[in-house]
Protein backbone atom coordinates (compact mmCIF):
# COMPACT_ATOMS: atom_id res chain seq x y z
CA UNK A 1 0.00 0.00 0.00
CA UNK A 2 1.58 3.23 -0.62
CA UNK A 3 0.02 6.74 1.15
CA UNK A 4 0.95 10.23 0.05
CA UNK A 5 0.27 12.78 2.42
CA UNK A 6 0.51 16.38 1.48
CA UNK A 7 4.03 16.35 -0.51
CA UNK A 8 5.02 19.48 -2.19
CA UNK A 9 7.99 19.99 -4.71
CA UNK A 10 9.51 23.02 -5.92
CA UNK A 11 12.85 22.65 -8.34
CA UNK A 12 15.24 26.02 -8.35
CA UNK A 13 13.68 27.15 -5.16
CA UNK A 14 14.50 31.74 -5.66
CA UNK A 15 15.55 31.60 -8.84
CA UNK A 16 14.20 32.53 -11.96
CA UNK A 17 13.70 28.82 -12.90
CA UNK A 18 11.45 28.12 -9.94
CA UNK A 19 8.77 25.47 -10.43
CA UNK A 20 6.39 24.63 -8.06
CA UNK A 21 5.67 21.19 -9.56
CA UNK A 22 4.15 19.08 -6.71
CA UNK A 23 1.34 21.34 -5.11
CA UNK A 24 -0.02 19.40 -2.11
CA UNK A 25 -1.04 15.84 -3.40
CA UNK A 26 -2.70 13.50 -1.21
CA UNK A 27 -2.76 9.73 -2.56
CA UNK A 28 -3.37 6.21 -1.05
CA UNK A 29 -3.10 3.31 -3.26
CA UNK A 30 -4.29 0.49 -1.88
CA UNK A 31 -2.41 -3.30 -2.28
CA UNK A 32 -2.81 -4.83 -5.51
CA UNK A 33 -4.59 -1.44 -7.12
CA UNK A 34 -3.39 -0.73 -10.85
CA UNK A 35 -3.93 3.26 -10.84
CA UNK A 36 -3.62 5.21 -14.72
CA UNK A 37 -1.82 8.69 -14.38
CA UNK A 38 -3.01 10.90 -16.80
CA UNK A 39 -2.37 15.06 -17.40
CA UNK A 40 -0.76 17.59 -19.68
CA UNK A 41 2.33 17.99 -20.10
CA UNK A 42 4.18 19.25 -17.24
CA UNK A 43 1.30 18.75 -14.87
CA UNK A 44 3.62 16.89 -12.48
CA UNK A 45 2.84 12.78 -13.24
CA UNK A 46 7.06 12.21 -13.83
CA UNK A 47 7.76 14.57 -10.46
CA UNK A 48 4.57 12.28 -8.38
CA UNK A 49 6.67 9.19 -9.55
CA UNK A 50 10.70 10.30 -9.28
CA UNK A 51 9.27 11.54 -5.61
CA UNK A 52 7.98 8.33 -4.58
CA UNK A 53 10.95 6.73 -5.96
CA UNK A 54 13.11 9.04 -4.07
CA UNK A 55 15.06 10.38 -6.95
CA UNK A 56 14.86 13.38 -4.27
CA UNK A 57 13.94 14.46 -0.89
CA UNK A 58 9.91 16.12 -1.13
CA UNK A 59 9.66 19.65 0.61
CA UNK A 60 6.80 18.74 2.78
CA UNK A 61 4.58 16.03 3.64
CA UNK A 62 4.85 12.30 3.86
CA UNK A 63 5.25 9.15 1.77
CA UNK A 64 4.65 5.79 3.09
CA UNK A 65 4.86 2.35 1.49
CA UNK A 66 3.68 -0.89 2.86
CA UNK A 67 4.01 1.09 6.29
CA UNK A 68 7.24 1.95 6.31
CA UNK A 69 7.87 5.74 6.33
CA UNK A 70 10.29 6.19 3.32
CA UNK A 71 10.13 10.15 2.98
CA UNK A 72 13.55 9.94 3.82
CA UNK A 73 14.92 7.13 2.21
CA UNK A 74 17.54 7.54 -0.79
CA UNK A 75 16.12 6.50 -3.87
CA UNK A 76 18.65 3.17 -3.93
CA UNK A 77 17.10 2.14 -0.60
CA UNK A 78 13.90 2.46 -1.09
CA UNK A 79 14.09 0.56 -4.74
CA UNK A 80 14.23 -2.49 -2.41
CA UNK A 81 10.46 -1.89 -2.45
CA UNK A 82 10.08 -0.63 -6.06
CA UNK A 83 10.14 -1.58 -9.51
CA UNK A 84 10.39 0.95 -12.25
CA UNK A 85 10.40 1.25 -15.97
CA UNK A 86 11.26 4.56 -17.20
CA UNK A 87 10.04 6.44 -20.53
CA UNK A 88 13.26 6.36 -22.31
CA UNK A 89 14.20 2.56 -23.08
CA UNK A 90 18.01 3.38 -22.59
CA UNK A 91 17.63 4.52 -18.57
CA UNK A 92 16.46 0.77 -17.38
CA UNK A 93 19.01 -1.24 -19.05
CA UNK A 94 22.87 -0.52 -18.81
CA UNK A 95 23.96 -1.27 -22.61
CA UNK A 96 27.07 -2.55 -22.62
CA UNK A 97 26.24 -5.47 -20.90
CA UNK A 98 24.45 -8.42 -21.67
CA UNK A 99 20.81 -9.44 -20.85
CA UNK A 100 21.90 -12.00 -18.59
CA UNK A 101 23.97 -9.22 -16.73
CA UNK A 102 20.81 -7.03 -16.77
CA UNK A 103 18.61 -9.68 -14.44
CA UNK A 104 21.20 -10.63 -12.58
CA UNK A 105 21.34 -7.02 -11.21
CA UNK A 106 17.30 -6.88 -11.09
CA UNK A 107 17.20 -10.09 -9.89
CA UNK A 108 19.86 -8.84 -6.68
CA UNK A 109 17.34 -5.86 -6.01
CA UNK A 110 17.80 -4.45 -2.90
CA UNK A 111 19.91 -7.04 -1.63
CA UNK A 112 23.53 -6.79 -0.45
CA UNK A 113 25.52 -7.50 -3.93
CA UNK A 114 28.47 -9.55 -2.44
CA UNK A 115 31.06 -12.27 -4.41
CA UNK A 116 29.02 -14.38 -5.35
CA UNK A 117 28.66 -14.55 -9.06
CA UNK A 118 26.02 -12.70 -10.53
CA UNK A 119 25.27 -15.42 -13.10
CA UNK A 120 24.97 -18.51 -11.38
CA UNK A 121 22.81 -21.41 -13.53
CA UNK A 122 19.85 -21.18 -11.37
CA UNK A 123 19.26 -17.81 -12.34
CA UNK A 124 20.62 -18.22 -15.92
CA UNK A 125 17.52 -20.90 -16.48
CA UNK A 126 14.50 -18.78 -14.69
CA UNK A 127 15.76 -16.42 -17.12
CA UNK A 128 15.73 -18.35 -20.15
CA UNK A 129 12.22 -19.83 -19.36
CA UNK A 130 11.15 -16.51 -18.56
CA UNK A 131 12.43 -14.14 -21.70
CA UNK A 132 11.10 -17.49 -23.95
CA UNK A 133 7.15 -16.48 -22.95
CA UNK A 134 8.13 -13.03 -24.96
CA UNK A 135 8.36 -14.77 -27.85
CA UNK A 136 11.00 -12.46 -29.06
CA UNK A 137 13.51 -15.47 -29.63
CA UNK A 138 15.77 -13.40 -27.23
CA UNK A 139 16.46 -16.43 -24.73
CA UNK A 140 19.09 -17.30 -26.97
CA UNK A 141 20.81 -14.18 -26.61
CA UNK A 142 21.14 -14.03 -23.36
CA UNK A 143 24.77 -12.78 -23.80
CA UNK A 144 24.24 -10.14 -26.38
CA UNK A 145 24.67 -6.70 -25.07
CA UNK A 146 21.48 -5.14 -24.31
CA UNK A 147 22.07 -2.27 -26.24
CA UNK A 148 21.64 -4.13 -29.45
CA UNK A 149 18.02 -4.76 -28.76
CA UNK A 150 15.30 -2.66 -30.04
CA UNK A 151 13.45 -0.19 -27.78
CA UNK A 152 10.60 -2.40 -27.06
CA UNK A 153 12.62 -5.19 -26.80
CA UNK A 154 14.87 -3.30 -24.35
CA UNK A 155 11.51 -2.14 -22.54
CA UNK A 156 9.68 -5.54 -22.45
CA UNK A 157 12.84 -6.70 -20.55
CA UNK A 158 12.88 -3.64 -18.09
CA UNK A 159 9.77 -4.70 -17.43
CA UNK A 160 10.51 -8.18 -16.69
CA UNK A 161 13.85 -6.88 -14.54
CA UNK A 162 11.48 -4.75 -12.52
CA UNK A 163 9.32 -7.21 -11.48
CA UNK A 164 11.81 -10.36 -11.25
CA UNK A 165 11.77 -9.83 -7.44
CA UNK A 166 7.77 -9.11 -6.38
CA UNK A 167 8.10 -5.08 -6.29
CA UNK A 168 5.59 -3.40 -3.62
CA UNK A 169 4.83 -0.95 -6.02
CA UNK A 170 5.61 -1.04 -9.41
CA UNK A 171 6.37 2.62 -11.67
CA UNK A 172 5.75 2.77 -14.97
CA UNK A 173 6.37 6.19 -16.65
CA UNK A 174 5.15 6.75 -19.97
CA UNK A 175 7.00 3.62 -20.92
CA UNK A 176 5.53 3.45 -23.86
CA UNK A 177 5.81 6.46 -25.26
CA UNK A 178 9.16 5.96 -26.99
CA UNK A 179 7.96 3.07 -29.10
CA UNK A 180 6.43 2.34 -32.24
CA UNK A 181 2.60 1.57 -32.20
CA UNK A 182 3.03 -2.17 -32.87
CA UNK A 183 5.86 -2.16 -30.23
CA UNK A 184 3.88 -0.19 -27.54
CA UNK A 185 1.05 -2.94 -27.70
CA UNK A 186 3.33 -5.48 -27.20
CA UNK A 187 4.69 -3.84 -23.92
CA UNK A 188 1.29 -2.95 -22.77
CA UNK A 189 -0.36 -6.61 -23.27
CA UNK A 190 2.63 -7.36 -21.08
CA UNK A 191 2.17 -4.71 -18.63
CA UNK A 192 -0.99 -6.10 -17.42
CA UNK A 193 0.19 -9.67 -18.11
CA UNK A 194 2.90 -9.04 -15.44
CA UNK A 195 0.46 -7.12 -13.04
CA UNK A 196 -2.26 -9.32 -13.20
CA UNK A 197 -0.50 -12.17 -12.73
CA UNK A 198 1.25 -11.22 -9.29
CA UNK A 199 -1.12 -8.69 -8.50
CA UNK A 200 1.15 -5.52 -8.35
CA UNK A 201 0.49 -2.20 -6.66
CA UNK A 202 1.36 -0.28 -9.83
CA UNK A 203 1.08 3.56 -10.89
CA UNK A 204 1.54 3.96 -14.14
CA UNK A 205 1.35 7.48 -16.13
CA UNK A 206 0.42 7.30 -20.14
CA UNK A 207 -0.65 9.64 -22.58
CA UNK A 208 -3.23 7.20 -24.01
CA UNK A 209 -7.03 7.40 -23.11
CA UNK A 210 -7.86 4.26 -25.08
CA UNK A 211 -4.98 2.72 -22.11
CA UNK A 212 -6.44 4.75 -19.55
CA UNK A 213 -10.18 3.32 -19.98
CA UNK A 214 -8.94 -0.13 -21.33
CA UNK A 215 -6.43 -1.07 -18.37
CA UNK A 216 -6.46 -0.46 -14.14
CA UNK A 217 -9.15 -0.18 -11.82
CA UNK A 218 -8.50 3.94 -10.90
CA UNK A 219 -7.21 7.00 -13.40
CA UNK A 220 -6.42 9.86 -11.62
CA UNK A 221 -5.78 13.20 -13.17
CA UNK A 222 -2.82 15.64 -12.43
CA UNK A 223 -3.20 19.42 -13.27
CA UNK A 224 -0.60 22.14 -11.85
CA UNK A 225 1.04 19.68 -9.46
CA UNK A 226 -2.49 18.54 -7.77
CA UNK A 227 -5.21 15.74 -8.58
CA UNK A 228 -7.51 17.00 -10.24
CA UNK A 229 -9.73 14.06 -10.79
CA UNK A 230 -9.81 10.85 -9.12
CA UNK A 231 -12.10 8.16 -10.93
CA UNK A 232 -12.58 4.86 -9.42
CA UNK A 233 -14.65 1.96 -8.85
CA UNK A 234 -17.62 1.67 -11.15
CA UNK A 235 -17.47 5.50 -12.11
CA UNK A 236 -13.50 4.22 -13.65
CA UNK A 237 -15.30 1.05 -15.27
CA UNK A 238 -17.80 3.10 -16.99
CA UNK A 239 -15.61 5.83 -18.08
CA UNK A 240 -15.01 6.29 -21.67
CA UNK A 241 -12.14 7.91 -23.67
CA UNK A 242 -14.57 10.57 -24.76
CA UNK A 243 -15.43 11.69 -21.40
CA UNK A 244 -11.95 12.07 -20.59
CA UNK A 245 -11.00 13.92 -23.47
CA UNK A 246 -13.69 16.18 -22.33
CA UNK A 247 -12.07 16.32 -18.85
CA UNK A 248 -9.21 17.62 -20.75
CA UNK A 249 -11.57 20.02 -22.54
CA UNK A 250 -12.44 21.73 -19.59
CA UNK A 251 -9.23 21.98 -17.88
CA UNK A 252 -8.08 23.45 -20.78
CA UNK A 253 -11.02 25.94 -20.76
CA UNK A 254 -10.42 26.60 -16.92
CA UNK A 255 -6.80 27.34 -18.23
CA UNK A 256 -7.40 29.61 -20.81
CA UNK A 257 -10.04 31.32 -18.88
CA UNK A 258 -7.47 32.05 -15.91
CA UNK A 259 -4.98 33.07 -18.89
CA UNK A 260 -7.75 36.20 -20.14
CA UNK A 261 -8.26 36.65 -16.88
CA UNK A 262 -4.78 37.40 -15.39
CA UNK A 263 -4.16 39.43 -18.82
CA UNK A 264 -7.27 41.64 -18.60
CA UNK A 265 -5.89 42.25 -14.79
CA UNK A 266 -2.42 43.08 -16.04
CA UNK A 267 -3.70 45.38 -18.46
CA UNK A 268 -6.06 47.25 -16.25
CA UNK A 269 -3.92 47.57 -13.60
CA UNK A 270 0.17 47.54 -14.49
CA UNK B 1 68.77 -8.71 -25.27
CA UNK B 2 69.00 -7.41 -21.59
CA UNK B 3 67.46 -4.70 -23.16
CA UNK B 4 64.50 -6.90 -24.59
CA UNK B 5 63.83 -8.07 -21.45
CA UNK B 6 63.75 -5.21 -19.57
CA UNK B 7 61.15 -3.20 -21.68
CA UNK B 8 58.97 -6.43 -21.00
CA UNK B 9 59.37 -6.55 -17.54
CA UNK B 10 58.74 -3.03 -17.26
CA UNK B 11 55.41 -3.31 -19.77
CA UNK B 12 53.90 -6.00 -17.31
CA UNK B 13 54.80 -4.27 -14.26
CA UNK B 14 53.01 -0.71 -15.40
CA UNK B 15 50.20 -3.10 -16.77
CA UNK B 16 48.96 -3.11 -13.13
CA UNK B 17 48.74 0.71 -13.80
CA UNK B 18 47.24 0.02 -17.02
CA UNK B 19 44.81 -2.03 -15.98
CA UNK B 20 43.94 0.73 -12.82
CA UNK B 21 43.40 3.21 -15.48
CA UNK B 22 41.02 0.75 -17.20
CA UNK B 23 38.66 0.22 -14.04
CA UNK B 24 38.74 3.98 -13.61
CA UNK B 25 38.65 5.38 -17.34
CA UNK B 26 36.63 2.65 -19.13
CA UNK B 27 34.59 0.66 -16.26
CA UNK B 28 33.29 3.97 -14.49
CA UNK B 29 34.30 7.03 -17.48
CA UNK B 30 36.27 8.77 -15.17
CA UNK B 31 39.55 9.91 -16.35
CA UNK B 32 41.55 9.78 -13.07
CA UNK B 33 44.73 11.75 -12.49
CA UNK B 34 45.33 10.66 -9.10
CA UNK B 35 46.82 7.67 -11.03
CA UNK B 36 50.17 10.41 -11.32
CA UNK B 37 50.01 10.69 -7.49
CA UNK B 38 49.35 7.26 -6.00
CA UNK B 39 51.70 5.46 -8.53
CA UNK B 40 54.06 7.44 -6.94
CA UNK B 41 52.66 6.79 -3.68
CA UNK B 42 52.91 3.13 -3.75
CA UNK B 43 56.73 3.25 -4.77
CA UNK B 44 56.88 5.51 -1.72
CA UNK B 45 55.52 3.33 0.93
CA UNK B 46 57.13 0.23 -0.77
CA UNK B 47 60.70 2.23 -0.45
CA UNK B 48 60.38 3.07 3.00
CA UNK B 49 59.19 0.30 4.51
CA UNK B 50 61.68 -1.85 2.36
CA UNK B 51 64.64 0.67 4.22
CA UNK B 52 63.28 0.24 7.36
CA UNK B 53 63.27 -3.65 7.06
CA UNK B 54 60.46 -4.87 6.20
CA UNK B 55 59.52 -7.94 4.21
CA UNK B 56 58.60 -6.84 0.76
CA UNK B 57 55.27 -8.57 0.38
CA UNK B 58 53.83 -6.28 3.23
CA UNK B 59 55.85 -3.47 2.19
CA UNK B 60 53.89 -3.97 -1.35
CA UNK B 61 50.67 -4.89 0.02
CA UNK B 62 50.70 -1.56 2.18
CA UNK B 63 51.88 0.02 -1.09
CA UNK B 64 48.21 -0.95 -2.54
CA UNK B 65 46.26 -0.07 0.72
CA UNK B 66 47.93 3.08 0.49
CA UNK B 67 46.81 3.87 -3.32
CA UNK B 68 43.16 2.54 -2.47
CA UNK B 69 43.09 5.16 0.29
CA UNK B 70 44.23 7.97 -2.01
CA UNK B 71 41.70 6.95 -4.74
CA UNK B 72 38.65 6.23 -1.97
CA UNK B 73 39.54 10.19 -1.16
CA UNK B 74 39.18 11.05 -4.98
CA UNK B 75 36.10 9.31 -4.68
CA UNK B 76 35.01 11.14 -1.87
CA UNK B 77 35.10 15.02 -3.36
CA UNK B 78 33.71 13.78 -6.40
CA UNK B 79 30.27 12.19 -4.60
CA UNK B 80 30.14 13.41 -1.46
CA UNK B 81 31.35 17.06 -2.20
CA UNK B 82 30.11 17.05 -5.85
CA UNK B 83 33.62 18.10 -7.07
CA UNK B 84 33.74 17.48 -11.22
CA UNK B 85 35.67 13.99 -11.09
CA UNK B 86 38.67 15.06 -13.47
CA UNK B 87 39.27 18.17 -10.49
CA UNK B 88 38.51 15.95 -7.97
CA UNK B 89 41.59 14.08 -9.34
CA UNK B 90 43.60 16.50 -9.62
CA UNK B 91 43.17 17.69 -6.25
CA UNK B 92 44.20 14.39 -4.83
CA UNK B 93 47.25 14.30 -7.21
CA UNK B 94 48.42 17.91 -5.64
CA UNK B 95 47.62 16.60 -2.04
CA UNK B 96 49.61 13.30 -3.10
CA UNK B 97 52.60 15.33 -4.44
CA UNK B 98 53.47 16.94 -0.51
CA UNK B 99 52.15 13.64 0.90
CA UNK B 100 54.65 11.74 -1.05
CA UNK B 101 57.57 14.00 -0.04
CA UNK B 102 56.33 13.86 3.68
CA UNK B 103 56.50 9.72 3.66
CA UNK B 104 59.72 9.79 1.46
CA UNK B 105 61.55 12.36 3.74
CA UNK B 106 63.69 13.52 0.80
CA UNK B 107 62.79 13.34 -3.20
CA UNK B 108 64.69 9.88 -3.87
CA UNK B 109 65.53 6.92 -2.17
CA UNK B 110 67.19 4.21 -3.76
CA UNK B 111 66.81 0.84 -2.96
CA UNK B 112 69.88 -0.76 -4.03
CA UNK B 113 71.20 -2.31 -0.69
CA UNK B 114 67.45 -3.14 0.29
CA UNK B 115 66.07 -6.80 0.04
CA UNK B 116 62.89 -6.65 -2.34
CA UNK B 117 60.93 -8.73 -4.29
CA UNK B 118 63.19 -8.26 -7.43
CA UNK B 119 66.28 -9.05 -5.41
CA UNK B 120 64.40 -12.27 -3.99
CA UNK B 121 63.56 -13.32 -7.30
CA UNK B 122 67.28 -13.14 -8.89
CA UNK B 123 68.55 -14.83 -6.28
CA UNK B 124 65.43 -17.83 -7.09
CA UNK B 125 66.33 -17.69 -10.60
CA UNK B 126 69.99 -17.92 -9.97
CA UNK B 127 69.81 -20.84 -7.42
CA UNK B 128 66.82 -22.40 -9.75
CA UNK B 129 68.99 -22.42 -13.11
CA UNK B 130 72.09 -22.94 -11.14
CA UNK B 131 74.11 -20.13 -13.41
CA UNK B 132 74.13 -16.42 -13.35
CA UNK B 133 73.42 -16.45 -17.11
CA UNK B 134 72.04 -19.19 -20.02
CA UNK B 135 71.45 -19.58 -23.13
CA UNK B 136 67.78 -18.84 -24.96
CA UNK B 137 67.56 -19.87 -28.43
CA UNK B 138 71.41 -17.93 -28.88
CA UNK B 139 71.03 -15.51 -26.82
CA UNK B 140 72.83 -15.14 -23.37
CA UNK B 141 70.34 -14.64 -20.77
CA UNK B 142 70.83 -13.69 -17.20
CA UNK B 143 68.68 -16.01 -14.53
CA UNK B 144 67.64 -12.58 -12.56
CA UNK B 145 66.91 -11.09 -15.32
CA UNK B 146 64.58 -14.01 -16.37
CA UNK B 147 63.62 -14.53 -13.18
CA UNK B 148 62.00 -11.12 -12.38
CA UNK B 149 60.47 -11.21 -15.64
CA UNK B 150 58.57 -14.44 -14.81
CA UNK B 151 57.67 -12.82 -11.59
CA UNK B 152 56.14 -9.71 -13.37
CA UNK B 153 54.27 -11.82 -15.86
CA UNK B 154 52.81 -14.00 -12.66
CA UNK B 155 52.43 -10.60 -11.52
CA UNK B 156 50.27 -9.81 -14.14
CA UNK B 157 48.34 -12.69 -14.97
CA UNK B 158 47.23 -13.48 -10.86
CA UNK B 159 46.08 -10.15 -10.96
CA UNK B 160 44.38 -9.82 -14.53
CA UNK B 161 42.83 -12.84 -13.45
CA UNK B 162 41.74 -11.51 -9.90
CA UNK B 163 40.28 -8.58 -11.73
CA UNK B 164 38.15 -10.52 -14.42
CA UNK B 165 36.84 -12.94 -11.48
CA UNK B 166 36.00 -9.95 -9.36
CA UNK B 167 33.98 -8.16 -12.67
CA UNK B 168 31.61 -11.19 -13.05
CA UNK B 169 30.59 -11.18 -9.31
CA UNK B 170 27.65 -9.39 -7.95
CA UNK B 171 29.33 -6.76 -6.51
CA UNK B 172 31.67 -6.52 -9.73
CA UNK B 173 28.98 -6.38 -11.87
CA UNK B 174 27.03 -3.42 -10.01
CA UNK B 175 30.44 -1.76 -9.90
CA UNK B 176 30.50 -2.33 -13.84
CA UNK B 177 26.67 -1.10 -14.19
CA UNK B 178 27.14 2.15 -12.18
CA UNK B 179 29.69 3.16 -14.71
CA UNK B 180 27.56 2.26 -17.95
CA UNK B 181 23.93 3.41 -16.48
CA UNK B 182 23.81 4.72 -13.11
CA UNK B 183 20.48 5.58 -13.13
CA UNK B 184 19.38 1.87 -13.85
CA UNK B 185 21.71 0.16 -11.33
CA UNK B 186 20.29 2.96 -8.87
CA UNK B 187 16.98 2.12 -9.57
CA UNK B 188 18.06 -1.61 -8.63
CA UNK B 189 19.12 -0.64 -5.45
CA UNK B 190 22.80 0.33 -5.57
CA UNK B 191 24.32 2.76 -3.89
CA UNK B 192 26.06 4.41 -6.61
CA UNK B 193 27.95 6.84 -4.37
CA UNK B 194 29.59 3.94 -2.50
CA UNK B 195 30.52 2.19 -5.94
CA UNK B 196 32.65 4.83 -7.57
CA UNK B 197 34.49 5.21 -4.14
CA UNK B 198 34.92 1.60 -4.31
CA UNK B 199 35.68 1.85 -8.24
CA UNK B 200 38.37 4.42 -7.82
CA UNK B 201 39.75 2.99 -4.55
CA UNK B 202 40.10 -0.53 -6.46
CA UNK B 203 42.26 1.66 -9.81
CA UNK B 204 43.89 3.50 -7.43
CA UNK B 205 45.50 0.65 -5.42
CA UNK B 206 46.59 -1.17 -8.80
CA UNK B 207 48.31 1.77 -9.49
CA UNK B 208 50.02 1.82 -5.99
CA UNK B 209 50.74 -1.75 -6.47
CA UNK B 210 52.17 -1.07 -10.14
CA UNK B 211 54.36 1.09 -8.38
CA UNK B 212 55.66 -0.46 -5.63
CA UNK B 213 56.44 -2.93 -8.04
CA UNK B 214 58.29 -0.64 -10.12
CA UNK B 215 60.08 0.79 -7.69
CA UNK B 216 61.77 -2.34 -6.88
CA UNK B 217 62.38 -3.57 -10.08
CA UNK B 218 63.96 0.03 -10.76
CA UNK B 219 66.49 0.41 -7.40
CA UNK B 220 64.83 3.28 -6.26
CA UNK B 221 61.56 5.84 -6.01
CA UNK B 222 61.35 9.18 -7.22
CA UNK B 223 59.29 12.20 -6.17
CA UNK B 224 58.81 13.06 -10.10
CA UNK B 225 57.87 9.14 -11.05
CA UNK B 226 54.24 9.73 -11.55
CA UNK B 227 54.46 12.64 -14.24
CA UNK B 228 52.18 11.23 -17.09
CA UNK B 229 51.60 8.40 -15.89
CA UNK B 230 47.85 8.27 -16.38
CA UNK B 231 48.36 9.14 -20.00
CA UNK B 232 50.65 6.00 -20.04
CA UNK B 233 47.76 3.87 -18.81
CA UNK B 234 45.43 5.78 -21.50
CA UNK B 235 47.43 4.62 -24.10
CA UNK B 236 48.11 0.97 -23.18
CA UNK B 237 44.35 0.36 -22.62
CA UNK B 238 43.95 2.14 -25.84
CA UNK B 239 45.96 -0.03 -27.79
CA UNK B 240 45.39 -3.03 -25.94
CA UNK B 241 41.62 -2.15 -27.30
CA UNK B 242 42.69 -1.72 -30.87
CA UNK B 243 44.83 -5.52 -30.28
CA UNK B 244 41.83 -7.51 -28.98
CA UNK B 245 39.31 -5.85 -30.72
CA UNK B 246 36.41 -7.06 -28.68
CA UNK B 247 34.59 -5.40 -25.95
CA UNK B 248 34.29 -8.39 -23.24
CA UNK B 249 35.29 -8.03 -20.28
CA UNK B 250 37.83 -10.60 -20.40
CA UNK B 251 38.83 -9.62 -24.16
CA UNK B 252 39.47 -6.25 -23.19
CA UNK B 253 42.08 -7.42 -19.72
CA UNK B 254 43.84 -9.19 -21.97
CA UNK B 255 44.32 -6.62 -24.23
CA UNK B 256 44.98 -4.10 -21.36
CA UNK B 257 48.24 -6.21 -20.62
CA UNK B 258 49.03 -7.03 -23.99
CA UNK B 259 48.70 -2.79 -25.09
CA UNK B 260 51.01 -2.01 -22.03
CA UNK B 261 53.67 -4.55 -22.88
CA UNK B 262 53.16 -3.48 -26.86
CA UNK B 263 53.50 0.13 -25.93
CA UNK B 264 56.41 -0.27 -23.46
CA UNK B 265 58.24 -2.61 -26.37
CA UNK B 266 57.67 0.21 -29.00
CA UNK B 267 58.89 3.09 -26.48
CA UNK B 268 62.10 1.10 -26.24
CA UNK B 269 62.61 0.83 -29.73
CA UNK B 270 61.96 4.56 -30.43
CA UNK B 271 64.78 5.11 -27.82
CA UNK B 272 67.66 2.81 -28.89
CA UNK B 273 66.90 4.42 -32.74
CA UNK B 274 67.65 8.22 -31.16
CA UNK B 275 64.29 8.93 -29.89
CA UNK B 276 64.83 11.96 -27.38
CA UNK B 277 63.70 10.59 -23.67
CA UNK B 278 62.48 14.18 -23.35
CA UNK B 279 60.01 14.06 -26.06
CA UNK B 280 58.82 10.51 -24.74
CA UNK B 281 55.39 12.21 -22.58
CA UNK B 282 54.78 14.57 -25.45
CA UNK B 283 54.62 11.42 -28.19
CA UNK B 284 52.52 9.24 -25.44
CA UNK B 285 50.34 12.43 -25.11
CA UNK B 286 49.86 12.92 -28.92
CA UNK B 287 49.64 9.12 -29.34
CA UNK B 288 46.45 9.53 -27.20
CA UNK B 289 44.76 12.70 -28.58
CA UNK B 290 45.15 10.63 -31.83
CA UNK B 291 43.59 7.54 -30.35
CA UNK B 292 40.76 9.26 -29.19
CA UNK B 293 39.92 11.66 -32.11
CA UNK B 294 40.79 9.34 -35.49
CA UNK B 295 38.11 6.87 -34.86
CA UNK B 296 35.18 9.86 -35.05
CA UNK B 297 37.22 11.06 -37.63
CA UNK B 298 36.96 7.97 -39.36
CA UNK B 299 33.29 7.64 -38.33
CA UNK B 300 32.33 11.14 -39.86
CA UNK B 301 34.19 10.22 -43.45
CA UNK B 302 32.20 6.95 -43.59
CA UNK B 303 28.84 9.06 -42.78
CA UNK B 304 29.57 11.98 -45.18
CA UNK B 305 27.29 11.34 -48.10
CA UNK B 306 29.73 10.76 -51.20
CA UNK B 307 29.26 13.34 -54.16
CA UNK B 308 26.79 12.11 -56.76
CA UNK B 309 28.65 9.85 -59.45
N1 LIG C 1 14.62 17.87 -12.18
C1 LIG C 1 13.89 18.97 -12.48
N2 LIG C 1 14.44 20.19 -12.38
C2 LIG C 1 13.73 21.30 -12.67
N3 LIG C 1 12.46 21.29 -13.08
C3 LIG C 1 11.84 20.09 -13.19
C4 LIG C 1 12.53 18.87 -12.91
N4 LIG C 1 11.68 17.84 -13.12
C5 LIG C 1 10.52 18.39 -13.52
N5 LIG C 1 10.60 19.74 -13.56
C6 LIG C 1 9.52 20.67 -13.91
O1 LIG C 1 8.39 20.31 -13.16
C7 LIG C 1 7.22 20.43 -13.94
C8 LIG C 1 6.53 19.08 -13.98
O2 LIG C 1 7.30 18.21 -14.76
P1 LIG C 1 6.96 16.68 -14.98
O3 LIG C 1 6.63 16.06 -13.70
O4 LIG C 1 8.09 16.09 -15.74
O5 LIG C 1 5.66 16.75 -15.91
P2 LIG C 1 4.91 15.58 -16.68
O6 LIG C 1 3.54 15.61 -16.12
O7 LIG C 1 4.92 15.98 -18.12
O8 LIG C 1 5.62 14.31 -16.43
C9 LIG C 1 7.65 20.91 -15.30
O9 LIG C 1 7.46 22.29 -15.36
C10 LIG C 1 9.10 20.57 -15.36
O10 LIG C 1 9.80 21.48 -16.16
MG1 LIG D 1 6.64 12.97 -17.73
Amino acid sequence: MLKISGIHKTFNPGTVNEVHALRGVDLTIEEGSFVVVLGMNGSGKSTLLNAVAGSFRVDEGSIKLDDRDVTKWPEHRRAAMIGRVFQNPFSGTAPDMSIAENFAMAASRGKTRGLGWALSKGLMDALRDRVATLKMGLEDRLDNAIGSLSGGQRQALTLLMASWIKPALLLLDEHTAALDPKSADQVIELSKEVIEKDGLTTLMVTHSMQQAVNLGDRIIMMHRGQIAHDFRGAEKKRLRAEDLLDCFEEIRRREQLDESAAAMLEQLYI
Amino acid sequence: MTLLLGAFTIGLILSLLAMGVYVSFRIFDVPDITTDGSITLGAAIAAVLLVNGYNPLVATAAAAVGGAVAGSLTGVLHTRFKINALLSGILVMTALYSVNLHVMGRSNIPLMQARTLTSYSEKAGQWLIGANEFNLFGWRVGAGDAAVLVMALLAAIIVGYALYLFFRTNMGTAMRATGNNAQMIRALGANVERNIILGLALSNGLVALSGALLAQYQGFADAQMGIGMVVWGLASVIIGEALVGGSSLGLTIIGTILGSVLFRLLVAIALRWGLNPNDLKLITALFVFAALVLPRLMRQMKARPRSAA
